[in-house]
């Protein structure tokens, strides 16, 4: 909001703005956002998936964790510069479309889930407790992350 | 049969005409196909990114590569299915279009690569696979699917642009 208020007080500025100059542009830091949130979310599922004792079972969840943080925080590094970029193109017309504000809250709350409920569940003092409560956490954090990806590609269609 | 009458054909064909022409198939073949790509793609980039050395180290290569296995296989079947009915809403278009045939020969590519890998390199990761990085070989071919598949992603989005 605050950004589309920046953008929205000197109208003049956005056709100077290479992805309102050039059709090329968009398509390409898109791409860019789709590797980011392919990078991102598929780093949270896998590690989503050992909370529900799925997947590399034999390994410590806090290991895993550890190991695939660097690249959590590259996805959201990059979907940080992507996103408000792609956003910057037409900020007046994104604020009203219902798809990107749910994308948004669901984007802010997969992230308040990931580091505070998903952080305590991958604690290396939870490593030899049994997953108990850490199964439907991990599922939450699947749905929200869903929920996220589902609301951002719904934008393209309206 | 030319390949130009069976694109023809196909274009008639009833699943054809509601895939074009119905509001939401297509959306939502797009967002099933695009979803797919999030989360099993990142399966793919982890295995790769550990056959580098630069993802879960401390994990046995053949358990990053192994595990991940029938998921990455059930993400390519979506994915197959989904892209060969989008291609099909619309078959006279994508016949034309430069970029849905870049994308599919980058999928072949990928796809032999993977195979070249799986039957060469990885054939004795036994021997590896415990140490934070493969040999060069092996790191080689996960760096150039790595590449591949990030190429494949921008061609793909590519198709809706020409």
């Amino acid at each position: 909001m605050f950004l589309a208020h920046i953008l929205q007080a000197h109208p003049e500025a956005l056709p100077l703005n290479p992805i309102a100059r050039w059709e090329w542009v968009f398509p390409i830091v898109e791409s860019i956002h789709i590797c980011g949130f392919t990078l991102l979310v598929g780093s949270i599922v896998i590690l989503d998936l050992r909370l529900l004792g799925i997947c590399l079972r034999s390994q410590p969840i806090s290991r895993i964790a550890k190991e695939l943080s660097p690249w959590i925080w590259a996805g959201i590094a990059l979907q940080l510069i992507t996103g408000p970029y792609l956003f910057s193109g037409d900020p007046r017309e994104y604020v009203q479309i219902a798809a990107f504000r749910n994308k948004m809250l669901f984007f802010a709350l997969a992230l308040i889930f990931h580091f505070t409920v998903i952080g305590v569940a991958t604690r290396p003092s939870a490593d030899s407790a049994p997953l108990g409560w850490r199964r439907p956490a991990a599922l939450v954090s699947l749905g929200l992350w869903f929920c996220v990806l589902l609301a951002g590609l719904w934008i393209g269609n309206l | 049969m030319s390949f130009m009458r069976f694109c023809e054909w196909l274009s008639e064909t009833q699943v054809s005409h509601y895939l074009r022409e119905a509001p939401y198939p297509f959306p939502v073949l797009i967002i099933i196909h695009i979803i797919t790509i999030a989360v099993f793609g990142g399966m793919v980039v982890m295995g790769n990114l550990r056959v580098l050395g630069r993802a879960l180290r401390s994990v046995p290569v053949s358990q990053v590569i192994g595990q991940f296995r029938p998921w990455k296989w059930t993400a390519f079947g979506i994915l197959l299915v989904s892209g060969t009915l989008l291609a099909a809403s619309d078959p006279m278009e994508y016949r034309s279009n430069i970029m849905f045939w870049i994308s599919n020969a980058l999928l072949l590519v990928a796809g032999a690569n993977a195979l070249i890998f799986r039957f060469g390199a990885y054939r004795r990761v036994g021997e590896w696979d415990n140490a934070a990085e493969a040999p060069p070989a092996a790191r080689r071919w996960a760096g150039l699917s790595l590449f591949l598949w990030i190429v494949l992603i921008f061609a793909g989005r590519a198709i809706a642009f020409f």
